[in-house]
């Protein structure tokens, strides 16, 4: 019996990469998930279940956009992580297409900045944007949002539950209904995945449950956290950083160039809606303030990107801020043979062509399909049960 | 993610100025020493996260030393901040610094530049201290 057990050790620990302490560390720093829920004092009602559930509504509802044919749920498609699966979104008349890729809206809660160029430092303030961009929901003015509120008797009800009478202020009434929908998308969050009941169970010792991880993921996660220094980037719970980086994909659009972070800056600090501004619920007390009002623009900021999370992966291609890479090989290829000299002259240092072996490039994808279980939120009492798992890792 | 000193020039012998505040205590965090310039600082939370905002509180002696700006870098990495901080006085030569946030980990170079005197004239000393972001 012991030989027997003793055997079945060594194949358990076989399959089990001998991590670092270092190491160990690193892959600690990439959970627990879910976290926390997040807080955004900006939009004091976030969590009020009638919020909610208006948002839901409105997201849903063609007849939130100007002339009826666009919902928020027509590009960012529920059953698809909550973006379209296009290269570039279709627009409003469905003939023309954006510049940038749909992102997903899972886990948006607890981004600093929102959008690839990160023009909104809150959610709300993000999902206002489309109701009035010309190519999207197409509304000329708040007054319009306001007017279109008030006039869809569907949504009264809950609109009452949510925030009492409806407000003769049209901008109050545009900035209600963005706060509806962020506290809908703030409810959004990535169900848990199989490198997080790896992380846990490596932390808490089972390595029984550790070594179920496939062998390739393990060793594609060292090379991901060692040599390639993803993680320099890509870093903790939601493997990102939350700010911006060049990475030498083009950003030439028709007609001129995407100017990325740069623009996005431009964008944010002339808003009224950021966080500095009058429909900050909690004003100058907002803790989150603090990164829009030291934040600078600079030159170097031209053609940069948000850091994306690369949780849910499979549910998110294409890639990048244009979507001109198809699939998560071509990404591993994109660093593996990266043109160093489409990258800024005077900009950061950190990226170098990683030259990865085929091998390599396999493990380093294997490990990226580790971070994707389900194309949908998960169930807020499924997250909960991820939660009171025994024996938490920290 | 744990800060850890690599180097802090440790000087518990500042400029002896008849003020509560100065010399430095131990808990006013690390010292560094450059011309007449003692100067101690500390983070708040203590313990930093990358792509965290952070605050520093710093105490300079003289009490009449004047905070003009501080930065962080990455040299390796040749970039900055994305963020300009903030700096208040606070009164008895103690300074509240916001709006810090390293969006990366490793090698920050953090770097203050302090008018040694309350008189225009007087020399700027820059103070610099190397720390690990892990």
């Amino acid at each position: 019996m012991a030989l027997v057990l003793a055997a079945v050790t060594a194949t358990v620990q076989a399959q089990l990469i001998d991590y670092s302490s270092e190491e160990r560390a690193r892959i600690g720093a990439h959970g627990p998930w879910p976290p926390p829920p997040a807080q955004d004092p900006s939009n004091a009602l976030q969590r009020k279940p009638a919020v909610v559930a208006l948002g839901k509504q409105l997201f849903g509802d063609a007849r939130l956009s100007a002339d009826g044919q666009l919902s928020c749920a027509g590009c960012h498609v529920p059953a698809m992580a909550f973006q379209d699966g296009r290269p570039l979104p279709l627009g409003r008349s469905r003939h023309t297409v954006g510049a940038r890729n749909t992102p997903s809206l899972l886990d948006t809660a607890w981004q600093r900045w929102l959008g690839w160029g990160g023009a909104n430092d809150s959610l709300w303030a993000a999902s206002l944007a489309p109701l009035l961009a010309s190519n999207e929901m197409a509304h000329a003015s708040v007054a319009s949002v306001a007017a279109t509120v008030r006039r869809t008797v569907a949504w009264r009800e809950g609109w009452q539950r949510a925030f009492g009478k409806l407000s003769a202020d049209d901008e109050l009434v545009a900035v209600q209904a963005a706060k509806a929908l962020a506290a809908y998308q703030a409810s959004l969050v990535s169900a848990r995945t199989p490198f997080d009941d790896f992380r846990d169970a490596l932390l808490r010792g089972d390595s029984a449950a550790a070594s179920r991880y496939p062998l390739a993921a393990q060793r594609g996660l060292r090379l991901f956290m060692g040599s390639a220094r993803c993680n320099v980037c890509h870093v903790g719970a939601a493997f990102s950083n939350g700010e911006f980086a060049d990475i030498g994909r083009p950003f030439f659009v028709p007609g001129g160039v995407d100017s990325g972070r740069h623009g996005g800056l431009e964008s944010l600090l002339a808003s009224r809606w950021n966080r500095l501004g009058p429909f900050n619920d909690a004003g100058a007390a907002d803790p989150r303030a603090v990164t829009t009002r030291h934040v600078v623009q600079e030159h170097r900021h031209f053609g940069e990107f948000r850091v994306p999370t690369l949780r849910q992966l499979h549910c998110t291609g294409p890639y990048m801020h244009d979507g001109s890479l198809p699939s998560l090989r071509a990404v591993v290829q994109h660093y593996s043979q990266l043109d160093e000299e489409r990258l800024h002259a005077d900009g950061e240092r950190i990226l170098r062509r990683l030259d990865l072996s085929d091998g390599e490039a396999a493990d380093l994808q294997a490990f990226l399909g580790t971070l994707s279980s389900s194309c949908v939120a998960a169930m807020p009492s499924r997250l909960e049960a991820g939660r009171k798992r025994p024996r938490p890792a920290p | 993610m744990m800060l850890r000193w690599l180097l802090a020039a440790v000087s518990l012998a500042g400029p002896g100025v008849a003020c509560a505040a100065c010399p430095p205590l131990a808990a006013d965090g690390a010292q560094l020493s450059q011309g007449s310039t003692l100067l101690a600082w500390r983070t708040e939370p203590a313990m930093l996260r990358v792509g965290q905002p952070f605050s520093m509180i710093v105490q300079l002696c003289p009490a009449d030393a004047s905070l003009l700006r501080v930065d962080a870098s990455m040299p390796e990495h040749r970039h900055g901040m994305n963020y300009k901080t903030s700096l208040h006085a606070l009164g008895d030569g103690r300074w509240r610094v916001d709006g810090l946030l390293w969006h990366m980990a490793g090698r920050w170079e953090l770097r203050w530049d302090v008018r040694s005197r309350a008189e225009p004239a007087a020399a700027v000393d820059t103070l610099r201290a190397p720390v690990l972001l892990q």
